[in-house]
């Protein structure tokens, strides 16, 4: 369906669009944690760090109004159709946005965790790319949300995989560093769980995609999503000459 | 668009409905190129859809779209008025009923209807229920008390009218005539049963008996209603057909109705938008 006319009920239309500024500041705000958070770690910056730590708690409560501001529309509108899908996209939404805001948190720990660490920063390098990579994700899932645009939100759903390789080949690079030097296991450690942080961002991207899709067209992605982490099943072997 | 309907619902009758439990479905009322005309007003445009056995239909569209004309036609009681008449067919079982051969009592004991307002005749509890019978059937005293008690049974009005069976039809509270009603038209025995707007002068209460009702009845019946309350059509009905000046728009399973219509006018109309 194209178009969306206007309800008769004007109140109904306002709570519609209240709902939907809700999630848009939240994706805002779960950006901006985002980014910050991959700042703070990799400038190991405990400032940044602690800020984008409060911060989260911002992302929290527009959840909870969310979750509640839908549950009494259920209740009281009895939404139908295109109006159901909408208010359940945005518990949905408000959902992985609201763990997208947790997983930074957890990067902005990481950061004033390594705070001590000497290391050169070149270490943090792919780190680096995988989260401004995740990060593109998520503010193009979220305009694709904004604009009804499910094509837009499909190819986010199809890019994971970049992140997903990404991820592969930081968690071997990782190990390398680990390998070369026993000093560079308690960074690389943090790092590579930070690394698992931005993939289920990534995880994340891809659930608001489907989200989106599924609000446009009232039926969910019937393809199989190519998934791309392997390393779990990536094997660990360390060799004598290495430590 | 008519014709995609009539190809849709003949060719590819949706298999697979949330409430479908065994068996397949097999359409108890087709209307096929309905056509009808109060004088020179054409109130229904070629019109096509199924009622299946065993399961509710709802109609739902805006005042003035049709859907009470269309369940008029299903048991012909717009034979009753003059200037009304139907072109096409209304198979009931493969028989079209609108045939000038077709025997309309016959017919009304078959596809039995109870409408908006409660209409219970002037005398008891009992002789409303016998009344209907004794028309069709001839039956001792015994079987006809059997009767009437089984048919108050299924109307879910047994338990509140056992001790007052002689009082008058009209001593019933709103929702209690209603169901006695239901319980009328359950009584001759019918294979269709049209409700038209029900529970619109019902409370939530009494509503809820009454949808309660149509889970059990429709183990036995074929059920069409028509509402203009669309969560009651949601509730209550297995498919759902949306009317529009005459037209019948969309027909499908009522799950995929109320969440993913394909017409933008049924999306329109059943979230209340501008169309």
């Amino acid at each position: 369906m194209e178009q969306q006319h206007e309800h008769i009920v004007r109140s109904y239309e306002e709570e519609l669009a209240l709902l939907n500024n809700k999630i848009a500041k939240m994706g805002g705000l779960a950006e901006q944690v985002l980014g910050q958070s991959f700042e703070a770690l990799e400038r190991r910056d405990p400032d940044l760090a602690a800020a984008t730590i409060n911060e989260d708690e911002a992302i929290d409560e527009l959840q909870r109004e969310i979750e509640e501001q839908a549950v009494v529309m259920i209740a009281r509108r009895q939404p139908m159709a295109y109006d159901l899908r909408q208010i359940m996209a945005a518990l949905r939404i408000s959902t992985d946005l609201e763990r997208i805001g947790d997983l930074g948190k957890n990067i902005a720990k990481r950061a004033v965790a390594v705070v001590t660490e000497q290391q050169p920063k070149q270490l943090m390098l792919g780190l680096k790319h995988m989260g401004e990579l995740a990060l593109g994700q998520l503010k193009e899932v979220l305009d694709a949300f904004i604009e009804r645009d499910a094509d837009r939100a499909l190819k986010v759903w199809y890019k994971d995989e970049e992140i997903d390789a990404m991820y592969n080949s930081l968690f071997r690079e990782l190990l390398t560093y680990m390998m070369e030097d026993p000093r560079n296991i308690g960074l690389c450690t943090h790092l590579l769980f930070g690394a698992k942080n931005i993939e289920r961002v990534g995880d994340h991207a891809t659930n608001i995609a489907e989200t989106v899709y599924y609000l446009v067209h009232g039926r969910a992605i019937t393809d199989q999503r190519p998934k791309g982490d392997t390393t779990a099943t990536t094997p660990v072997t360390l060799k004598r000459s290495a430590v | 668009m008519s014709l995609a309907i009539h190809t849709e619902v003949k060719e590819q009758p949706p298999t697979t409905p949330a409430t479908e439990t065994s068996g397949e479905l097999k359409a108890k009322v087709s209307v096929r190129n309905l056509n009808f005309y109060y004088g020179d007003f054409r109130a229904l445009v070629d019109n096509n859809v199924n009622l299946y056995k065993q399961k509710v239909t709802a109609f739902i569209g805006p005042s003035g779209c049709g859907k009470s004309t269309l369940l008029r036609v299903l048991n012909r009681i717009y034979d009753l008025y003059p200037n009304q008449r139907a072109e096409g067919e209304v198979l009931l079982d493969g028989e079209n009923v609108l045939s000038a051969a077709q025997d309309v009592n016959l017919l009304r004991a078959k596809v039995g209807m109870v409408f908006q307002k409660p209409t219970p005749f002037p005398m008891t509890i009992y002789d409303n229920i016998a009344f209907g019978v004794r028309l069709y059937e001839r039956m001792s005293k015994s079987e006809l008390d059997a009767r009437v008690e089984d048919a108050l049974k299924r109307g879910a009005l047994w338990d509140e009218v056992k001790d007052k069976l002689d009082a008058s039809g009209l001593s019933l509270s709103g929702g209690q005539q209603q169901r006695l009603c239901i319980a009328r038209t359950v009584a001759i025995r019918p294979e269709v049963i049209l409700l038209d707007e029900p529970c619109s002068a019902l409370d939530p209460i009494s509503t809820a008996k009454i949808e309660e009702l149509m889970d059990v009845l429709k183990q036995d019946y074929t059920i069409a209603i028509v509402t203009h309350n669309m969560q009651q059509a949601a509730r209550t009905s297995d498919y759902t057909a949306f009317m529009y000046l005459g037209e019948l728009v969309e027909f499908d399973e009522t799950g995929k109705i109320f969440t993913n219509p394909k017409e933008q006018r049924t999306q329109d109309y059943i979230t209340g938008r501008f169309g």
